[in-house]
């Protein structure tokens, strides 16, 4: 699936194309005013494309009708938008009952996506939204954009109006729901960590123009200039041990009588650090969840963690 | 209220004539003569009743058909809220005795008059609560439908018009109760209803006639309000589920 966002003569977005694969998601971040939002619209005409094209698996989103483009992308925002005066069966079940579903299967439906996102299928079916906390409400969101299963959702900063630890959950929860149902996802934001966590690449706009599309990881490593990197942050190097885990490097063998601290395979280098940290130690043995006895398969040195995060080419030109 | 002069003459020219043999109480125009009062409620106050009822929902209903229409067309249309607006407040702020004369020279004396009237009372309640709830639907809920492929006149029906529910019947509320209490006069102009045993009570002084149908006006009005809540509750049943704290 191809969607290209040639320009717009508005500079809300200026000539911004890029490609977003089957399957994937695509964080577009910038500064308040960047054209993130605006080029998010665009994809399913909430607001008109004055220039350029927008195509899904190959179609113009212009040969499609309004009704039928929308009712196949799911659209998360940060005010959720749910129907205050229907139940959350109906809210769920808004787009398949204009798709001529049975009620039957409705129901049925909404009780699987609020299973999946986490909540009641049996007890919240029939409450109503105001029931409900702002998490609640938006993993309710999240359970109606999906209810035809659009392959394509688009997400504005979802969960934006969350509070923090409720956020945390959220993305998790998200993160692991998308590995189950991948969807194609173009997802807003402003919060750079937000990004890093949810992106399977990142393009960072700046006044509707894209000016990085990257990797989380390769955006940390090698920000193109020194707006992305003061975007990104001073404490990149810190925040690229968050999408590394110790999978990313070559263990050394087992120490005897052990390292004094450890942790999985899969444990981010910044947990894996601050261990290290907390420990006192230079050296952490490594366990693979996957074998029956958390057998120590080997140990990482503390150097080969700051190895790795050091930029490649240390003389790199745009890294100053 | 001013003391009515009374004639209580021995021979003749009962005060109240036409309501066959007289108790004590009647004679001497008691305050509440419950005696007569039941007496007469098939007679003199259960028809009256009735056309009360009827007079008040038949304004409140085409009152509300055309406020309806009006307030979604000036949802739609803008330009015409200001004019309909203004036709609403002028008929609103007319005497009601006098746009009763005033209508009676073109439509005549019948109760047909008495709605036109009516109906034109209740068009600046119901036309402002309508359009009010109209707008004061959250923009997300908007935003929702929109971006979920809803047709306009899908979200009109299913999301706008369910969401200004609340503010409609608060409309409805007001405007019953207000006819209600118009719809007395009515009897001026020959529509019957609770104003004909006001308008005798005045004239004749009797004091329980007046007593009796004042008390079953408001009684009605009361009864008319709590029913409405009620299908409040049954319309909106989600304006009354929160989250419990």
């Amino acid at each position: 699936m191809i969607k290209q966002y040639p320009g717009r003569t508005q500079p809300a977005v200026d000539d911004l194309s890029f490609t977003v694969e089957p399957g994937e998601i695509c964080v577009l971040i910038g500064p308040s005013g960047c054209g993130k939002t605006t080029a998010l619209k665009m994809v399913n005409r909430l607001i008109s494309i004055s220039g350029g094209d927008i195509t899904i698996d190959g179609r113009s989103i212009r040969s499609l009708g309004l009704t039928d483009l929308r009712r196949g992308i799911g659209y998360v925002f940060q005010q959720i938008g749910l129907f205050p005066h229907m139940s959350i069966e109906a809210n769920i079940g808004t787009v398949p009952r204009l798709m001529g579903w049975s009620k039957g299967r409705i129901r049925e439906r909404a009780g699987e996506l609020l299973e999946l996102v986490g909540l009641d299928p049996e007890g919240d079916l029939k409450r109503y939204p105001g029931e409900f906390s702002g998490g609640q409400q938006q993993r309710i969101g999240v359970a109606r954009a999906m209810a035809a299963d659009p392959p394509i959702m688009l997400m504005d900063e979802p969960f934006g109006a969350i509070d923090p630890i409720a956020r945390d959950r959220l993305q998790n929860d998200f993160l692991r729901l998308h590995k189950q149902v991948r969807k194609t996802i173009i997802f807003v934001t402003h919060d750079i960590d937000e990004a890093i966590k949810m992106g399977d690449k990142i393009a960072i706009m700046r006044a509707g123009k894209l000016v990085q599309l990257a990797t989380a990881d390769d955006l940390l490593a090698n920000p193109a200039d020194d707006f992305v990197a003061s975007f990104v942050g001073e404490d990149r190097g810190l925040k690229r041990l968050r999408v590394r885990t110790l999978r990313d490097i070559e263990l050394d063998p087992p120490v005897d009588g052990g390292a004094g601290a450890s942790a999985y395979m899969d444990t981010s280098l910044h947990l894996a650090l601050s261990r290290m940290l907390a420990e006192g130690t230079t050296r952490l043995d490594v366990m693979d969840e996957k074998s029956n006895e958390d057998a120590v398969v080997g140990s990482v040195r503390l150097d080969a963690i700051t190895e790795l995060i050091a930029p490649q080419q240390p003389t790199s030109p745009q890294d100053r | 209220m001013t003391p009515l002069p009374l004639v209580l003459a021995a021979g003749g020219g009962p005060v109240i004539p036409s309501f066959g043999k007289a108790s004590n109480c009647v004679v001497q125009n008691g305050q509440f003569c419950s005696g007569w009062f039941f007496a007469n409620w098939h007679a003199v106050f259960q028809p009256r009743l009735i056309e009360h009822i009827e007079l008040t929902a038949i304004a409140v209903g085409v009152g509300m058909v055309i406020a309806f229409s009006a307030a979604i067309l000036a949802y739609k249309q803008h330009w015409f809220e200001t004019p309909f607006s203004l036709l609403a407040a002028f008929l609103y702020t007319i005497p009601s005795i006098a746009l009763f004369e005033i209508l009676v020279q073109i439509t005549g004396i019948n109760r047909f008059t008495a709605e036109v009237a009516l109906v034109g009372y209740t068009l600046l309640i119901l036309f402002r609560n309508t359009l009010t709830g109209l707008r004061g639907i959250p923009p997300s809920a908007l935003e929702a439908a929109q971006a979920m492929g809803l047709t306009q006149t899908q979200s009109l029906f299913r999301v706008e018009i369910p969401l200004a529910m609340p503010a409609i019947m608060a409309g409805v509320r007001i405007a019953t109760v207000t006819i209600i209490s118009l719809a007395t006069v009515a009897a001026y102009i020959g529509a019957g209803g609770l104003g004909e045993p006001i308008f005798d009570a005045i004239q004749t002084g009797f004091k329980t006639e007046f007593l009796a149908t004042g008390v079953i006006i408001v009684a009605l009005a009361i009864v008319a309000d709590v029913l409405l809540v009620l299908l409040q509750r049954l319309l909106t049943p989600w304006a009354y589920r929160r989250r419990s704290a």
